[in-house]
């Protein structure tokens, strides 16, 4: 038996923490939580929560395993598939965590307990559904006071979410920098002049930003109320709910519908596929490149679990409401830029891991994607070879020959990086990391798609 | 004691603002619910003259 490892994301809360005991995850609740978590059970709130799916379940350890002495209950909850980060999400998806938290907050009320707190850390994806993981939010509620957490989900949620939606930006690089969320004077001057005539924006931004600029003694009691608090949670639901991403600029959206090639191509590389994957086995792949996941969608009938990773974040959002519609629970799309993946941030570099650290799949899966790493961002067949081969120990992928019309394309500006880029080059890079088991040439469009091994080094 | 736990820090002006965002919303929902009243009365009377007529429709016939 090892000692528990406190997981590094769990030292805010004082009511309880994660940990690992040999690697498994646990919640320790503290005794200062003891009477809100005889609450969350006895006032029903647990059980509506989780026979709705929106919260994990847990099943109840009476063991001390770290030896705290404000130790009061171990929890051992149900595990999500794969960790991912709201800087790593589409818009829909982070709306749909938005909305998911504001109707725990409504049940919760209606139960006579709220959440303290309200970051799209404590959710995850499970598929087309987000799910809540942290038991310990909830605390029992007061009628006269508002919401504590009100402002963390506006900077959360709300904020990012109108900046998206009025300016057409992508929020997952600002989201990855201000993991706290995006700070109401920020977002007053991020958004545009016309927001001033939209009473819900007026209200959340601009009214927030000039009273939180003045000093206010909120020591004295407020008179709030249970009606007036589900008629802001309603109001906040109501606004998310009518927010959408439209990105104006030209994009991959459309790739398979408009651009790509010919339906002979699609289904001549449907059949390569198929007959590669029967050399594959595992249970979970990363789909890179995904656009907005024709293929994952393949995938996901032989894998467990598929990661579906593309830089688009228009692709990635159209891919998650597909897998939505399709209610399919084992296709997880986010936007990862496979040249600049997630980093390692938060307090010491180990809060949120980073995205090559978490990433741990049976097979990598890179369709039409070589190209645009090695022409596009100028990165060396053989980085890009040895960055593969930490992604997973069986690799999928497509080589477009240097003849192609896109290949063609990318290279009209960069005619410098001709000698970076053919097969045989392709071969020796990848032959440094795997041993190639199998080779299938696409007759139409001449592109190869391989099947090769890591080389345990 | 208090830091401790209000381990969200609320903000300042957090309360205050949801307090004037709940009056504003409050002054909405009278408005809206006395409109919805004033629809459903005078939907009411319409459909009941409608019904009126049709009772006189086959009072005729």
């Amino acid at each position: 038996m090892s000692e528990p490892i406190l997981h590094p994301a769990s030292y805010r809360d004082p009511d309880g923490f994660i940990f690992f005991k040999d690697g498994i995850l646990f919640r320790q609740v503290n005794q200062s939580y003891a009477a809100n978590y005889q609450l969350l059970i006895g006032s029903g709130l647990y059980d509506v929560l989780v026979q709705r799916n929106l919260m994990v379940r847990h099943k109840v350890i009476e063991e001390n395993y770290t030896g705290s002495t404000d130790w009061f209950l171990t929890l051992k909850p149900e595990v999500v598939p794969f960790i991912s980060f709201p800087y790593e999400w589409s818009f829909d998806m982070l709306k749909d965590a938005a909305l998911l938290t504001l109707e725990l907050n409504k049940t919760a009320i209606n139960h006579g307990m709220i959440l303290k707190d309200a970051t799209g850390f404590n959710v995850q994806f499970q598929g087309g559904s987000p799910v809540f993981i942290d038991t310990l939010s909830f605390e029992a509620y007061d009628e006269h006071l508002p919401w504590k957490a009100y402002r963390q989900f506006c900077e959360s949620f709300l904020f990012p979410l109108y900046i998206a939606h009025f300016q057409h930006l992508d929020i997952n690089c600002i989201l990855s920098a201000q993991t706290e969320g995006i700070p109401v004077h920020a977002t007053a001057k991020l958004l545009p002049f016309k927001t001033r005539f939209s009473l819900g924006v007026w209200m959340h931004v601009y009214l927030q930003n000039w009273v939180g600029s003045r000093s206010v003694n909120e020591t004295t009691k407020s008179q709030f109320s249970k009606k007036k608090l589900l008629q802001l949670t309603e109001n906040l639901a109501d606004i998310i709910s009518g927010l959408k991403y439209e990105n104006k600029k030209p994009g991959w959206g459309s790739y398979y519908e408009s651009t790509i090639l010919s339906n002979a191509y699609l289904h001549e590389k449907e059949i390569a596929l198929s007959e590669v994957l029967t050399k594959c086995s595992g249970g979970t792949v990363l789909d890179a490149g995904a656009n907005d996941g024709y293929f994952s969608m393949m995938l996901a009938k032989q894998f467990e679990l598929v990661i579906a990773a593309d830089f688009d974040s228009l692709c990635v959002n159209n891919m998650y409401r597909r897998v939505k519609d399709q209610r399919i629970n084992n296709i997880i799309p986010l936007r990862i830029d496979m040249v600049n993946p997630s980093p390692a941030i938060g307090f010491a570099n180990k809060e949120r891991a980073c995205f090559t650290e978490r990433i741990k799949v049976d097979v990598l899966v890179a369709l039409a994607l070589i190209h645009h790493l090695v022409l596009g961002k100028n990165v060396p067949l053989i980085m890009v070879a040895g960055y593969f081969s930490q992604l997973a120990p069986q690799l999928v992928i497509e080589f477009i020959p240097e003849s192609d019309e896109k290949v063609q394309q990318l290279l009209k500006h960069k005619s410098n990086l001709n000698n970076r880029y053919n097969q045989h080059d392709f071969e020796i890079a990848f032959g440094s990391y795997f041993s190639i088991e199998g080779k299938y040439q696409l007759t139409d469009s001449k592109r190869i798609i391989y099947m090769m091994k890591r080389i345990v080094q | 004691m208090l830091a401790m736990l209000l381990y969200v820090d609320p903000g300042s002006g957090s309360y205050l603002v949801q307090m004037i965002i709940a009056a504003i919303l409050g002054v909405l929902f009278y408005f809206k619910s006395a409109w919805h009243r004033v629809k459903a009365f005078f939907s009411n009377r319409s459909q009941k003259d409608k019904k009126n007529s049709s009772v006189n429709d086959i009072d005729n016939v």
